[in-house]
């Protein structure tokens, strides 16, 4: 019986999906389960970018969902204080399996992104190519595309408003 | 044996179910929105999966457009969220019981 290097790639880090979600739903700090879906949303980048091939929406991923939307979520954790003391002993082993799930997926991300299996990433993969996404983004969805910019100019200035005590 | 459609469909609605599993158990609100993240997210696993599948971009523009959405509404429920703990003292679901019947 032949074993795909592949699937047993899938499967493991379908498996790191799964258990970050896991950690958001059970973990009991809302940190922590702030910092899982970070995880959640990293290793879906990798799928991304390793099992289809997708670079760009790999990026976007990690740009729009690490780096904007999840700020939003830990700075508003952070700024109202909650149930301080609930975070000490119970999670202790917790926290060494992420360490180590981290040391995990830094190398599974320096092998992959390093090079010296590239031909093996590429003869795997066979993604749509950017110049199809922005062909699709300028022609077809052009209205839903500005539409969105509209969308997300709105809601700025309705959190501001919503967020402001007195305009 | 390789990596088809169905396992990228079992993996996406495992995740679809369990961002609304937590929807459905935590009492944090924003632990809630976590979660509501976690359905998106399993949402657009399905979409590129798709996209790679029949092999055209329209999925991946999709997903484009899922994010730009989900950021929306991070900003607009942060917002809410901080006027909600602003006024009842805390972001408890429990809290949120004036229209309650």
């Amino acid at each position: 019986m032949v074993i795909n290097l592949w699937y047993v790639f899938f499967l493991f880090l379908a498996v790191l999906i799964l258990l970050s979600a896991l950690g958001v739903v059970f973990l009991k700090n809302p940190v922590y389960s702030a910092l899982s879906l970070l995880a959640n949303l990293c290793i879906t980048a990798v799928v991304y970018l390793a099992l289809m091939g997708s670079p760009f929406i790999a990026m976007l991923q990690i740009i729009v969902y690490a780096g904007a939307i999840m700020v939003f979520f830990l700075f508003v954790l952070m700024l109202m204080n909650l149930k301080k003391g609930e975070y000490e002993d119970r999670m202790a082993p917790w926290r060494f399996l992420f360490g180590l799930g981290a040391v995990v997926l830094f190398v599974i991300q320096v092998v992959v992104l390093g090079g010296e299996w590239k031909g093996w990433v590429k003869g795997g993969t066979h993604g749509v190519s950017i110049g199809e996404i922005s062909h699709l983004i300028f022609t077809r969805y052009i209205l839903v595309f500005e539409l969105v910019s509209v969308l997300i100019f709105v809601a700025a200035l309705g959190a501001v408003a919503l967020a402001k005590k007195k305009l | 044996m390789g990596v088809g459609l169905f396992q990228y469909t079992v993996l996406s609605v495992l995740v679809f179910l369990l961002g609304a599993l937590g929807l459905m158990v935590r009492k944090n609100t924003i632990v809630m929105f976590l979660c509501l993240e976690l359905m998106l997210n399993g949402v657009n696993i399905l979409f590129m999966a798709l996209s790679r599948h029949m092999g055209n971009a329209e999925g991946q523009v999709i997903v484009l457009f899922v994010m730009a959405v989900a950021a929306a509404e991070a900003a607009i429920g942060m917002a809410v969220i901080t006027t909600f703990y602003r006024n009842r003292g805390g972001v408890d679901v429990g809290r949120a019981h004036l229209m309650k019947w």
